[in-house]
């Protein structure tokens, strides 16, 4: 990590299994990560925008969005925040089951910042999320986290 | 004006008189009250064959034909008692006698001339031979025409039916004439005709009755017919006339009948059509997201089966016995295999809902391709594979390479002792060619020939030959899609042959 502050992500993942395998990829990788979550857009939305119960929650450096999730789903998540001056700075990546072009394209045409497909074992999980780590938080450089509009 | 008067003395002189009497073109005659023949002309003397001296002073009787004779001089006493101009006969047909005997029909106006002595009769007479031959051969052309035809007089009266009129309706002839025309019209429409007929004679010209309406006609049985009827005014000698033409059109309404059923018929099933194709669109939609489904819900907890798993293995290897270990590996590849038939329903459901559009296809490349994705399990079997020129063809490259890839890999794969020698080569058939993958491995027997298509279907135990069942289902698919079909030529143990074919032009997408 460059930065002394941790890496801040908001994984937006309805199923607990997929949270607790996430959580668990990040905290064996050794990396200095504080995972937030919620289930689904709405409250990735309010956390995002620190509405209701979220007004002392950081802001996040990055977003890792599921598609298919109850009440508010990753595609009407992302539609939102490229249409949300104070949010479309955030990098969101796209970490889902679905392998349909249908979704990739339409995410990608939503400008989100990458898409993954996620693996089903573990090992290919946690090597996918070793280069995530990397090329996010070594490689590329984020966008400040007080700029604009926050 | 002294000079006309002057002129018309002139010529009112006895002498010119007579002089036009004598010229005019008509036959003239003139008698006294006892029918004695006073005065003949020129043309008379011509129409009769007759000498002037032979008819002056003769009775005019010697003009009636002798069947007519006796009734003649009645008539003739009755005109005297009341002498008026007016046409001879009334109705009647007048004939009348030449010398040769010969007899012509004649129509003869009759004139009261007062001399101071006495009354005489002036009598013109045309011969109306040829009006009447007219007739004639009108009634001949209406009695012959394939079409039934009536005609009315002024009064409404039946004068001329022909003989297809008389079938149309089933009356004979002479029941019908002289009748009121209505007797034809049903009964409801009966008493409107009269007018609509009058409304006719005011403004006679060629028309079709009933413009817009339906026209029913009334058989002497009582039964009801639709007819057609068109118009036409004859202008005759003796006053208007109408001449009608009547078209029986229930069969015609039998037809436009069946054909509206027919169309009715067409359009329902259009619209069934329609509606089992646009069920068989929410099908396909349905089966897109069946495919979605199971992409992403079913491996959902796949993945939590072998995450947890592999936890368990890593975190607890060694605290657990082998058994133990065991399992952990055995619930790992159990979702591994999961996975991999997931994945393989989900491309064999991709041969439709991720097909590319057609565009021609070196098959030749195609085969390089395939080949180089199977390059190392080809090395691994010491096997060699032959390709023949093969031809370009219009297909989806991706699918195409594919199925490439299944056959030549599937011929690889099920090799024998020997290892594995495949011939891929094409031959041209009608409208196509006809692709094959020609093998020297254990073979398939006959009974499994048509199963060996099946998704899933499998002829050997997983550690003999590993695999899900699901490239052959793909092959099918995809040669289906490019309207082709396939098949397979083997015997348990003697190799086999996969041959399938192409349409020269695949149909697009």
């Amino acid at each position: 990590m460059i930065s002394d502050r941790p890496v801040h992500i908001l994984l937006v993942e309805d199923n607990a299994d997929d949270v607790f395998l996430t959580r668990q990829g990040f905290e064996r990788s050794g990396l200095d990560v504080v995972i937030h979550h919620v289930e689904n857009g709405e409250l990735c939305l309010d956390f995002l925008r620190k509405s209701g119960a979220f007004a002392d929650v950081p802001r996040p450096d990055l977003v890792l969005l599921d598609l298919n999730m109850p009440i508010m789903g990753g595609r009407e998540v992302m539609a939102e925040i490229v249409e949300d001056e104070s949010l479309r700075q955030i990098p969101v990546v796209i970490l889902t089951t679905s392998d349909a072009e249908a979704d990739v394209l339409e995410m990608y045409k939503l400008r989100c910042s990458s898409y993954i497909t996620k693996p089903i074992d573990f090992k290919d999980f946690q090597r996918i999320i070793a280069e995530f780590s990397t090329y996010w938080f070594d490689i590329v450089k984020l966008p400040p986290v007080h700029g604009s509009g926050a | 004006m002294a000079d006309s008067e002057a002129a018309l003395d002139a010529v009112t002189s006895p002498d010119v008189l007579r002089a036009v009497i004598e010229l005019a073109p008509t036959a003239m005659l003139m008698s006294d009250r006892h029918g004695r023949i006073v005065l003949v002309n020129a043309e008379t003397e011509k129409l009769f064959g007759y000498a002037r001296d032979e008819l002056i002073g003769a009775s005019v009787d010697r003009l009636v034909p002798e069947r007519l004779r006796s009734l003649h001089p009645a008539h003739r006493t009755g005109f005297f008692v009341d002498p008026t101009s007016r046409p001879m006969g009334a109705g009647r047909d007048l004939y009348a006698l030449r010398r040769d005997g010969s007899e012509f029909p004649v129509e003869i106006g009759l004139n009261p001339i007062r001399t101071e002595e006495d009354v005489f009769v002036l009598a013109s007479i045309v011969d109306i031979s040829e009006r009447k031959r007219m007739e004639a051969r009108f009634r001949a052309t209406i009695e012959s025409a394939p079409v039934a035809m009536v005609m009315i007089d002024r009064r409404g009266h039946i004068v001329l039916v022909n003989a297809e009129l008389e079938k149309l309706f089933g009356y004979a002839r002479n029941e019908m004439l002289g009748s009121p025309v209505e007797v034809l019209v049903p009964n409801r429409s009966r008493h409107a005709h009269p007018n609509l007929r009058e409304g006719f004679f005011a403004a006679p010209e060629a028309r079709r009755m009933g413009a817009g309406r339906e026209l029913m006609a009334l058989r002497k049985d009582g039964s009801e017919f639709p007819v057609e009827i068109g118009l036409n005014p004859v202008v005759t000698d003796e006053g208007l006339f109408v001449l009608g033409g009547v078209v029986d059109i229930t069969e015609r309404k039998r037809l436009e009948e069946s054909q509206r059923r027919l169309n009715e018929e067409l359009q329902s099933r259009l619209g069934e059509l329609a509606h089992s194709n646009s069920a068989l669109e929410r099908s396909n939609v349905e089966l897109q997201q069946f495919a979605y489904v199971a992409s992403h819900d079913l491996q959902t907890p796949l993945r939590g089966i072998a995450g947890f798993a592999q936890f368990l293995e890593r975190d607890y290897r060694g605290r657990l016995d082998d058994t133990a270990d065991h399992y952990i590996d055995r619930i790992v590849a159990s979702v591994k295999r999961m996975q991999t038939l997931i994945g393989d329903v989900l491309d064999y459901s991709r041969v439709d809902s991720r097909a590319r559009p057609f565009e021609p296809t070196d098959l030749n490349e195609i085969c390089r391709d395939a080949l180089a994705i199977l390059d190392s399990s080809l090395a691994d079997s010491g096997g060699e594979v032959i390709v023949e020129e093969l031809p370009i063809v219009r297909g989806d490259r991706a699918q195409l390479t594919q199925l490439f890839q299944n056959l030549i890999g599937n011929a690889i794969k099920y090799h024998g002792k020997a290892p594995p020698k495949v011939e891929v080569t094409s031959e041209a058939n009608d409208g196509g060619w006809v692709i094959s993958v020609r093998d020297n491995g254990i073979g398939i027997a006959p009974k499994h020939h048509e199963r060996v298509f099946e998704i899933f279907r499998r002829l050997h135990p997983q550690d003999a030959y590993p695999g899900t069942g699901i490239g052959l289902a793909v092959c099918r698919r995809i040669v289906h899609r490019h309207g082709g079909t396939i098949w397979v030529e083997s015997e348990a143990g003697a190799g086999s042959v996969f041959s399938f074919t192409l349409p020269d032009k695949a149909r697009q997408d």
